[in-house]
């Protein structure tokens, strides 16, 4: 038990749990924001992803391209892609009940792992571009973890800044808040449903590019990711882009811990009993759920 | 007679399988101050929202400016010189006053002249100015119903269109939101406006018209519905009245 409270240990287990929680706060702070604007929960989210994590593989294999520079074509692909499946597919679910939506990007996140099945079966993938470690003192930080955290934080925190400052980013807002209203203001709320679905997925490829470095993945690794991402949501609240990075964090942080003062078993589960946990405290989630239409 | 600025021909609109106006005319020349009154559920809003859009038109057309907006999308409004005003004094609650002034002019993109706009507006508006950078929904109602009148003017619109910008406000910003109304009016600005202040709202307008059941019942100038016996005892006899001018 004492080499458990080292300050040390804590400190890397911290460390950890701060890295892996960046990564999931990028992911899930995508999910969120498609679910603020549109009322849509977007099952195929992961799968988004490992579209990021395949590109990023295909041009390390192909080209030898390091995923860091990988971003500059794979960001862009995605974001495309988000932005054609809003158009094709999920804008005709938009104002439907919430079960057609959910079958819709249920659907799609089945033929995305089936086209990821056939092009490059099931075996796991992975990138090994980067190794090594940085070491601060008596704190060691793997690169390739240092680095994704540190895109996500980027990609994260720019896309906040976006929707805070920029006019299009607050139109993204409005839209959110009463869709009618920003409607009568001018803003085409179709063009704002498109670049949020390719903005979500533009930062779901950035996070599946960034995790091409560190995990192995096949086309299935998307269910667990997703199944957090849910978790994460209802912990920041609904539909607000804040709270899922912190929601992210928080997640990361405590399945460190558990997983390193219980098993790893037990990290599995983290999600759901940190999930029910905030909702006994706050029902709305740490910051407050967007759900006043 | 010129030509009306806003000219409702047979306006029919349905809500999927449920129709709501069959058949409603309505004229608002430049400069006036036109009102719509009716009991509730008679199809005001739904007036307003075919000729913005949001409730697409089944027949009939609708003239503004000498163009057709029949068919035209809600987004397109705006720019051609319309403002709204919703029911429920809608604003972007989580968002500052002073981005949901920026919403208003959404469609100026340069920044500078964006920036220009809402400081126009925060010139005529002091209140809004003093709490510029708090969040909507802390604002009191009547404060919220200010802040979107002036996103709806942030365009310099030709015709501002108000839903009940009375509703539900203390009788102190009552006052203030009519004579706001006056003032728009002076600025050379025309005006339609639904009311459920009937009393108000024809002593202030310089016509009227009452709806009933998605159709026109009576039409004239605002005195004369005042004065007219039938439309006191509809309109005015105890239902949503709130000053003592209806005696
Ligand atoms: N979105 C909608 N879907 C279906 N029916 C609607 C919708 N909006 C309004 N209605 C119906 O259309 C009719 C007219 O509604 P409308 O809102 O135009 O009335 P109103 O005269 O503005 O009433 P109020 O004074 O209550 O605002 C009502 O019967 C209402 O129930
Ligand atoms: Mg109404």
């Amino acid at each position: 038990m004492e080499e458990i409270l080292d300050p040390i240990i804590l400190g890397q287990l911290l460390i950890g749990g701060l890295l892996a929680g960046a990564l999931y706060a990028l992911l899930a702070s995508g999910l969120n924001l498609v679910f603020g604007v549109m009322r849509v929960i977007n099952i195929a989210h992961a799968e988004f992803m490992l579209v990021g994590a395949f590109g990023a593989y295909v041009l390390y294999t192909a080209f030898g391209l390091h995923p860091l520079l990988a971003l500059f074509i794979v960001v862009p692909a995605v974001f495309g892609f988000g932005w054609f499946v809003q158009h094709a597919l999920v804008e005709r679910v938009v104002g439907q009940p919430m079960l057609t939506s959910l079958l819709a990007t249920y659907g799609l996140s089945i033929v995305l792992l089936n086209i990821g099945v056939l092009i490059f079966t099931s075996d796991f993938k992975g990138v090994p571009a980067l190794t090594g470690s940085l070491v601060f003192g008596e704190f060691v930080l793997p690169k390739p973890r240092a680095v994704a955290a540190l895109v996500s934080i980027v990609f994260a925190v720019g896309v906040y800044l976006f929707l805070e400052r920029t006019r299009l980013g607050k139109a993204v807002r409005a839209v959110s808040e009463h869709p009618h209203v920003a409607t009568i203001c001018g803003i085409d709320t179709k063009r704002i449903r498109m670049l949020t679905f390719g903005l979500a997925g533009a930062m779901a490829g950035a996070a599946g590019t960034m995790l091409s470095m560190i995990y192995s993945f096949a086309p299935e690794s998307g269910a667990d990711f997703i199944q957090k991402c849910f978790a994460i949501i209802v912990i920041g609240g609904m539909g607000n882009f804040a709270g899922a990075l912190y929601g992210g964090i928080l997640l990361g942080v405590v399945e460190a811990f558990v997983g390193g003062f219980l098993s790893t078993q037990w990290a599995e589960a983290t999600a759901y009993l940190l999930l029910v946990l905030v909702l006994l405290i706050r029902p709305t989630g740490l910051k407050g759920a967007a759900l006043a239409r | 007679m010129s030509q009306a600025l806003l000219d409702i021909r047979g306006l029919e609109t349905a809500y999927g399988a449920v129709q709501v106006l069959f058949g409603v005319d309505m004229e608002v020349h430049a400069g006036e101050i036109v009102a719509i009154i009716g009991p509730n559920g008679a199809g005001k809003s739904t007036v307003i929202k075919s000729v913005i859009g949001l409730a697409p038109a089944r027949a009939g057309t609708i003239t503004f400016n000498g163009r057709d907006i029949t068919r035209e999308a809600p987004h397109h409004i705006p720019a051609l010189g319309i403002g709204y005003v919703p029911q429920g004094r809608i604003v972007f609650a989580r968002m500052t006053v002073e981005d949901n002034l920026e919403m208003g002019a959404f469609l100026i993109k340069d920044n500078a002249k964006r920036r220009q706009a809402v400081e126009a507006v925060f010139a005529q508006f002091p209140r809004l100015h003093e709490r510029r950078s708090q969040l909507a929904g802390s604002l009191s109602g009547g404060e919220q119903q200010m802040l979107a009148i002036g996103r709806a003017l942030m365009l310099d619109p030709k015709l501002v269109i108000l839903d009940e910008p009375s509703l539900g406000l203390s009788p102190k910003y009552v006052d203030l939101i009519f004579e706001q109304l006056v003032g728009l009016k002076k600025q050379g600005r025309t005006l339609l406006m639904v009311e459920q202040n009937a009393a108000r709202a024809l002593e202030l307008s310089d016509r009227a018209y009452a709806l009933e059941l998605g159709r026109n019942r009576f039409t004239g100038k605002g005195a004369e519905l005042l004065a007219n016996p039938d439309v006191r005892r509809m309109y005015l006899g105890g239902y949503g009245v709130r000053t003592g001018s209806a005696g």
